[in-house]
């Protein structure tokens, strides 16, 4: 075997191996697309079913009003922000209002006994844990694709390709680390 | 999830392939084996037909034949297992689709939901077995269709998080790619518990009448039955404990699958009935058997699951907590309804709800939902009160009245005793039709039992004093009792034919109206609430012995 095709033999290899980790990271890139996108049908869900509970209780809560409105601009809030650290913010300022918004509706009793009332918070809670665990399954996607792309075998190929470092989708809000305070 | 899905794809045609050529394989044998039997007796009893020495091998001609038979049959088997796969699993151990129009399976629903948008949103089935006992399920099929089912047992005893660790676990299975070929096994090994059982229930008819060959046929049924059960190895224990893990992994919550594990392996588990061999596609065995909690060769073949104990401790182990900490949180366990029910109001106190219209510069009524849909001239933006609340509206605004300005009919139904228009609500999550002026109702027949089995509603005092008057005076009605001319006779809502007044069963003193001939029950004003409670305290009322 002469020395050339040794050579060229073990060039071939090399170039084997370097197409199968570039398409690797291709892989876990689009699963990141996908996890996002995940993320953004919860969070359309959302803001779809936010009309029909201010819809359901308004009838019964007519003393809250300055609630109900806070929930409504930071509903079209949500909508128009666009960029992941906005929408993150305006998401996140979503979710504190509609947390005001049930601990209020906990104090009317007959808003907590009508069927409709029940149904569409148990709507938004199933949506608000959809959310959560979109937002992991993202997290853990972005962590896969960083390691890949730092780890030394890959971390060659990743900055021939032009492969970038993606962010998690983090908590901005300081007030939701915070201990909740309940007050009595 | 740490493996891809290009691994994950290859390990699952590997182990069909494997088990494909395992039923080849051990038909060829029994075939191979007769074979050998049949041409040596016959060079017994004819050697001059047949010329040989006593013993020997059958020529290759012969073999070749009894390979290609043994083919034949091993892809008759393979079909006939497989061919609609989840429909006949499905239908072996009872399950159904989930009902929408419930509660607590729309409950279920969402968070199977909720689990596949954590795998990376996945296409995930729901169903439930409308069973007491306590397990979960998950199926597969080739065209990449998949199924999580719980009982309804684990749906009334576990909260949201232990629900949510048993689902994750079950999409751990799909995830894993385990979950395929357990249920392609599970199915292969099934057809024979099938065939036997019903041999045995045509034997048992056919006393006598046996001849020598249906013996025969019914001796290599039970070797293969036996050799079936081989398929088990096939399905490795282990694959629990990467269940586990994944479960844990999706829901970083490990001591909510450990309580749940602890619940359901500390109760009935469904076991009994059809489907005896498919017990590994459950996350607790159905049946409890000792050989489980041991280790080692013999309960690694032919057991499916690990032992719950271990399970449970690594769990524990994840969670940073000992038993002690899982079995006094069990203790001190307080399931809040998933479903936050309002409570019962007695009749006398709120009813149903009415409105007052205003109509020239006065109020009218106040009126039942049913009035105003047969009022004449009251249209969409006359203002309306309702009577409790003090808003003022115009009638399009308010929820319910809306309805009859969208529905063009009613429901249809209506009540037998007072010809009210039925309304559709839930009770204990259930759907069901309700009268708003004398509170009968009429239930589903295969529905009664899921309001047996959940009890969140609180029951009026009256009820209860009626209740415990009857468990108290200990009546035990006898057949003869049942009066045949009784004071009623009722007309069902749904088909209109007459309804047999009857016992629900016969062990307990509630009389209700059965239609037989559609499915429906009709229960009148109490009788609902006083069979929940009499079984909720069928202990007492048996005074311990049931028959």
């Amino acid at each position: 075997m002469s020395i050339s095709l040794m050579l060229l033999v073990i060039v071939i290899i090399l170039l084997g191996w370097a197409f199968s980790i570039y398409n690797t990271l291709v892989r876990l890139k689009v699963r990141i697309t996908n996890a996002w996108s995940q993320i953004d049908v919860q969070l359309k869900r959302r803001h779809d079913l936010i009309p029909n509970l201010v819809e359901a209780v308004k009838g019964y809560m007519a003393y809250e009003k300055d609630t109900l409105e806070r929930v409504i601009k930071a509903r079209t809030q949500a909508i128009d922000a666009s960029g992941l650290k906005s929408k993150e913010q305006a998401e996140n300022f979503l979710t504190q209002t509609l947390r005001s918004l049930f601990a209020v509706v906990e104090r009317y009793p007959e808003l907590r006994a009508n069927q409709n009332v029940l149904r569409l918070q148990e709507e938004l809670t199933t949506t608000e844990n959809k959310i959560a665990f979109a937002r992991q399954y993202y997290n853990d996607e972005v962590r896969r694709f960083n390691t890949k792309i730092q780890v030394v075998p890959s971390n060659l190929v990743a900055s021939m390709a032009g492969f970038q470092k993606r962010e998690f989708f983090q908590i901005e809000d300081k007030t939701e680390k915070e201990t909740p305070k309940v007050k009595l | 999830m740490s493996f891809s899905f290009i691994e994950i794809e290859e390990s699952k045609t590997r182990v069909i392939a494997l088990v494909f050529i395992f039923i080849v394989f051990f038909y060829f044998l029994t075939a191979y084996l007769l074979l050998i039997v049949i041409e040596n007796s016959l060079a017994v009893h004819f050697p001059e037909m047949l010329q040989r020495e006593v013993f020997f091998l059958p020529p290759v001609k012969h073999t070749l034949l009894v390979f290609i038979l043994a083919l034949a049959a091993a892809l008759t088997h393979w079909i006939i297992s497989t061919d609609n796969l989840i429909q006949k699993i499905t239908l072996a151990i009872g399950a159904m689709p989930f009902d929408p129009k419930d509660t607590y399976h729309q409950y279920f629903k969402n968070i199977v939901d909720e689990v596949a948008v954590a795998m990376g949103g996945r296409l995930i089935e729901a169903m439930v077995i409308p069973s007491p006992g306590m397990n979960a399920f998950s199926v597969q099929g080739f065209n990449g269709r998949a199924i999580i089912g719980v009982t309804e047992g684990l749906l009334t005893r576990l909260n949201r998080p232990q629900i949510e660790a048993v689902v994750a676990h079950e999409a751990g299975h799909i995830a894993g790619g385990d979950s395929l070929s357990t249920t392609v096994v599970s199915s292969l090994s099934e057809i024979y518990e099938e065939i036997l059982s019903k041999l045995r229930a045509g034997i048992g008819k056919a006393r006598g009448r046996g001849t020598a060959a249906m013996i025969l046929i019914y001796a290599v049924l039970v070797i293969m039955h036996f050799l079936s059960s081989l398929l088990r190895y096939f399905i490795s224990r282990e694959r629990e404990y990467r269940a586990d893990a994944i479960a844990v992994r999706l829901t970083r919550n490990p001591l909510g699958l450990a309580e749940a594990l602890k619940l359901i392996s500390s109760h009935w588990r469904g076991a009994g009935g059809q489907g005896q061999r498919l017990e590994a596609i459950f996350i607790v065995n159905p049946r409890h058997s000792k050989l489980e909690e041991r280790q080692g060769l013999f309960s690694d073949i032919f057991s499916t699951h690990p032992p719950v104990k271990k399970r449970i401790q690594i769990l524990l182990s994840m969670a940073h907590l000992d038993e002690k900490t899982l079995e006094d949180n069990l203790k001190n366990f307080r399931r809040v309804s998933p479903v936050a029910v309002a409570e019962f109001k007695p009749a006398d106190s709120a009813g149903p709800k009415r409105w007052f219209i205003s109509r020239d510069q006065k109020w009218l009524g106040p009126f039942l939902l049913s009035e105003l849909r047969q009022l004449e001239g009251f249209r969409p933006d006359q203002w309306v009160r309702m009577q409790g609340q003090d808003a003022v509206m115009p009638a399009y605004e308010d929820r319910d009245l809306k309805k009859i300005f969208t529905q063009n009919k009613e429901a249809g139904f209506n009540c037998p005793h007072c010809k009210t228009a039925l309304e559709e609500m839930n009770y204990e999550g259930v759907p069901m039709l309700k009268c708003p002026y004398c509170e009968g109702a009429l239930v589903e027949q295969n529905k009664v039992s899921r309001i047996l089995l959940r009890s969140d509603v609180k029951f009026s005092e009256d009820t209860v004093r009626l209740a415990q008057s009857i468990i108290n005076s200990k009546a035990k009605y006898k057949l003869k009792e049942i009066d045949s001319g009784s004071a009623w006779v009722l007309s069902c809502p749904q088909c209109g034919r007459t309804m047999r007044r009857q016992f629900f069963v016969y062990s307990y003193p509630v009389e209700i109206d059965r239609c037989m001939y559609c499915t429906g029950i009709w229960f009148d004003k109490q009788e609902l609430e006083l069979l929940q409670y009499i079984y909720e305290h069928r202990d007492k009322y048996f005074n311990g012995k049931y028959f």
